[in-house]
C-alpha cells in the first residue's frame, strides 16, 4: 500500500486533454439539466453537494492519504465554517461573499487550537482525540442554545437574488477548481513532499532536520480551512446549518470517499465521494426506507473495502483487471 | 451546599463511575490481548441495553427474578455476538496496520448503530428497577437510591472477578502470557487465536452487562452508545490502555468528575470527560497506568 504511494512521485499529474474535457462537461452540466424542469433542478442540486462534499473529502485527505494521520473529527471545522456561514449571514447580516472568506479562516484557528495538541500524538491517541475534540464542539453547538440554536439549528440563511441553482453550482464549481489547483500546488511543493515523507518514516524525516510536529500542524490547519470552506457552501447550499454538520458520523464520509476513490491521488477523495452521493440518491429514488439504511450501506461499504480491498476500490478494480489479464 | 449532599453527590458519581467501569475495563483487555481498540465496544452496550428493554417486556415488570433472568441472558447473548465479529471479521486484521484496523470498528459503529436505529427507533426507553431495588436505603441518614448503591456494589464485583481470574486462574495466565508474549505462547502449543476469541468474548459480556444495569438507571436512547465509548476512551487515556486496574481509577475519576461538575456547570459537565482526556494525553499519553511504547 505505501510503494504505491513512493512510486507516484508527481500527485494530481494532469493529462490536459483530458482534465479540460472534465471541467467542460462540469460546466455545461447544469445548462443541460434545466432543461429538465424539476427533475433537473434536483440533480443540479445534487451535484453541487457532490461538488462540495468532494472538496471536504480532499481536504481530509491532505491529513489522511498525504499525511498518513487518521483523523475521525474532521467534521469539526467542516461545522465551524458552516456556522460561521450561518451566523455572520443570519445574525450579522454579512454579504454571502464575506462569509464564504471567514468560513476558512474561523475552520483554520478551530484547527489550530485542535491540531496544536492532536499532532502531538501519533496513530490510535492521535485519531481518539480528534474524535474527543469533534464531539467536544458537537457538544458545545449542541448545548449553546441561544447562540447556536442547539438542536434545531439555524435555519432561513438568506440566498443573493443573482444566485440560482445553476449560478450557484457554478460558484462551488469555480471555488473547487481553485481549490484543487491549490491543493495540487501544495502536496507536490516541497512542504507537501516533506509531509509525504514523515508518513512513510517518521523517524527518518527527524533525522533529516523536518520538523515533523510543526508540518503536521501546519497540514492539519491548512486541511481544516479547506475543510471550513465546503461546510460554508453546503451551508449556503442547504440554507440551514445543523448540528449534524459537527457529528462524528460527519467525519465517516470524507474516510469513506477517500477510500472509495483511492488514498493516494488528489481527486480520488472527490471523485469516491461523488460515487458515494449518488448511491444515496439512487437508493433514496428506490425506496424511501432505504435511507434509514444510508449507514448499514456506507459501514457494509468500508467494510468490504477494509477487508478486500484495502488500496480503495480502484486498487480492485486493477486487481480483477491484472488478474484477468494473466 | 451541606456535607450530606457531598456526600450524596460522591455516591452517585462513584455508581456512575462503576457502571463505567464496567465497561471500559472490557475496552481495555479487549485492546490488551487483541491490540485493537474496538470503536464497537459502545455499540455492543448499546445494543445490551436495548436486548435488556425488548427482553424486559417479556417478563413481569419489576419483579426481581426477570432483572435476574436479564443479567444472566443478555450478557451471555452480546458475547456471542462477540464471537460472530471476532471470528468473521476482527480475526482477518490482527496483522494489517492500525488504520485498517480503526476503520473496521468504525465500519461496525456505523452499521450496528444504524441496525439498533431500525429494530428499536429513536424513542427513549427504560426497564422498570425490581421493586426490591426501587426504593431509597438509609446510608449515614442520607436517603440513597437503591439502584445506584446496588450498582456501586456490583463494580467491585466485577473489579474483583476480573482480578481472580487474570490473576488466579490458570486461563488468565493464558490471557497474561498472551498480552505480553504471544508468540512464544503459541509455540507452547497454546492455540492463541482461541485466546484472542475467548478474551473478546469477555470484553463483550462486560459491554452487556454495563447495557443491562444501565437500562434501569437511566433512560436509553440512540446516542448512549457513542457517550459511552468516548467516556471509556476517557477512561482508558486516563487509566493507559490494556489495564484493567487503570481502568478502575480512571471511570472513578470520570464519573465523580461529571457528577460534581454538574454542580457549578450543570450539563456542560458532559465536556468533562473531553477535557480530562486532552489533559492526559498532553501531559502523559500512555496515561497513568500504561508504558509508553509507540
Amino acid at each position: 500500500m505505501d510503494s504505491q504511494a513512493v512510486n507516484q512521485s508527481q500527485s494530481g499529474n494532469l493529462n490536459r486533454p483530458g482534465t479540460v474535457a472534465i471541467v467542460v462537461a462540469l460546466v455545461l452540466l447544469p445548462f443541460i439539466l434545466s432543461q429538465f424542469g424539476r427533475t433537473g433542478e434536483f440533480w443540479i442540486w445534487v451535484t453541487t453537494e457532490m461538488i462540495i462534499t468532494g472538496l471536504f473529502a480532499m481536504s481530509l485527505n491532505l491529513i489522511l492519504g498525504f499525511g498518513g494521520m487518521v483523523s475521525f473529527g474532521h467534521a469539526a471545522f467542516f461545522g465551524v465554517g458552516a456556522y460561521t456561514v450561518a451566523l455572520l449571514m443570519k445574525k450579522a447580516g454579512v454579504p454571502l461573499f464575506l462569509a464564504l472568506l471567514a468560513a476558512p479562516v474561523a475552520a483554520a484557528i478551530a484547527a489550530a487550537i485542535i491540531g496544536w495538541f492532536c499532532v502531538r500524538l501519533i496513530g490510535l491517541y492521535f485519531a481518539i482525540l480528534t474524535l474527543a475534540f469533534s464531539q467536544l464542539l458537537y457538544m458545545i453547538v449542541f448545548q449553546w442554545y441561544t447562540f447556536t440554536g442547539g438542536d434545531d439549528g439555524i435555519h432561513g440563511i438568506p440566498r443573493p437574488e443573482f444566485l440560482g441553482p445553476t449560478s450557484y453550482y457554478l460558484l462551488c464549481l469555480a471555488i473547487f477548481l481553485v481549490c484543487f489547483m491549490l491543493m495540487r500546488m501544495i502536496v507536490n511543493s516541497s512542504f507537501g513532499l516533506s509531509i509525504r515523507t514523515i508518513r512513510e518514516n517518521m523517524e527518518r524525516a527527524k533525522f533529516i532536520g523536518i520538523n515533523v510536529r510543526r508540518y503536521q500542524w501546519i497540514n492539519f490547519i491548512i486541511a481544516g480551512a479547506f475543510a471550513g470552506l465546503a461546510g460554508g457552501l453546503l451551508c449556503e447550499l442547504n440554507r440551514f446549518a445543523q448540528t449534524e454538520f459537527l457529528h462524528w458520523s460527519k467525519s465517516a464520509e470524507p474516510i469513506l470517499g477517500s477510500l472509495v476513490g483511492g488514498m493516494y491521488s488528489l481527486a480520488g477523495p472527490a471523485v469516491g465521494s461523488a460515487v458515494l452521493i449518488f448511491m444515496k440518491i439512487i437508493l433514496q429514488q428506490l425506496h424511501r426506507s432505504m435511507v434509514e439504511m444510508w449507514a448499514i450501506v456506507l459501514g457494509s461499504i468500508l467494510l468490504v473495502v477494509v477487508l478486500f480491498a484495502p488500496g480503495g476500490l480502484a486498487s480492485l478494480y486493477q486487481k480483477l483487471f491484472r488478474k484477468s489479464d494473466s | 451546599m451541606t456535607k450530606e449532599y457531598l456526600l450524596f453527590m460522591l455516591i452517585n458519581g462513584l455508581s456512575e463511575g462503576m457502571l463505567l467501569f464496567i465497561i471500559a475495563s472490557g475496552l481495555s483487555l479487549v485492546f490488551g490481548v487483541l491490540r485493537v481498540i474496538n470503536f464497537a465496544h459502545g455499540s455492543l452496550y448499546m445494543i445490551g441495553a436495548f436486548v435488556a428493554y425488548s427482553l424486559s417486556t417479556l417478563l413481569t415488570t419489576g419483579s426481581l427474578m426477570s432483572f435476574l433472568v436479564l443479567l444472566l441472558v443478555v450478557p451471555p447473548v452480546i458475547a456471542v455476538l462477540g464471537f460472530f465479529l471476532e471470528v468473521t471479521l476482527f480475526r482477518r486484521v490482527y496483522r494489517e496496520e492500525h488504520l485498517l484496523q480503526l476503520l473496521l470498528t468504525y465500519a461496525l459503529v456505523l452499521i450496528l448503530d444504524d441496525v439498533v436505529r431500525v429494530i428499536w427507533g429513536g424513542d427513549p426507553r427504560n426497564v422498570a428497577r425490581p421493586e426490591l431495588l426501587a426504593g431509597s436505603v438509609d446510608i449515614l441518614g442520607l436517603a440513597l437510591p437503591t439502584y445506584n448503591v446496588f450498582i456501586l456494589g456490583v463494580g467491585p464485583v466485577v473489579a474483583i472477578g476480573l482480578w481472580l481470574l487474570l490473576y488466579r486462574t490458570r486461563s488468565g495466565n493464558i490471557i497474561r502470557a498472551a498480552v505480553s508474549y504471544p508468540d512464544t505462547l503459541g509455540a507452547l502449543g497454546v492455540n492463541v487465536s482461541w485466546v484472542m476469541t475467548a478474551t473478546f468474548m469477555l470484553g463483550c459480556w462486560l459491554a452487556g452487562l454495563g447495557g443491562v444495569l444501565v437500562a434501569s438507571l437511566a433512560s436509553i436512547d440512540l446516542g448512549i452508545g457513542m457517550q459511552k465509548i468516548i467516556e471509556c476512551f476517557a477512561v482508558v487515556v486516563i487509566g493507559g490502555l490494556g489495564s484493567v486496574g487503570g481502568a478502575l481509577l480512571g471511570s472513578l475519576i470520570i464519573g465523580t468528575g461529571i457528577t460534581f461538575f454538574q454542580l457549578p456547570f450543570g450539563r456542560w459537565a458532559l465536556i468533562f470527560p473531553y477535557l480530562m482526556m486532552a489533559v492526559v494525553l498532553i501531559v502523559r499519553p500512555w496515561g497513568l497506568f500504561g508504558r509508553p511504547e509507540r
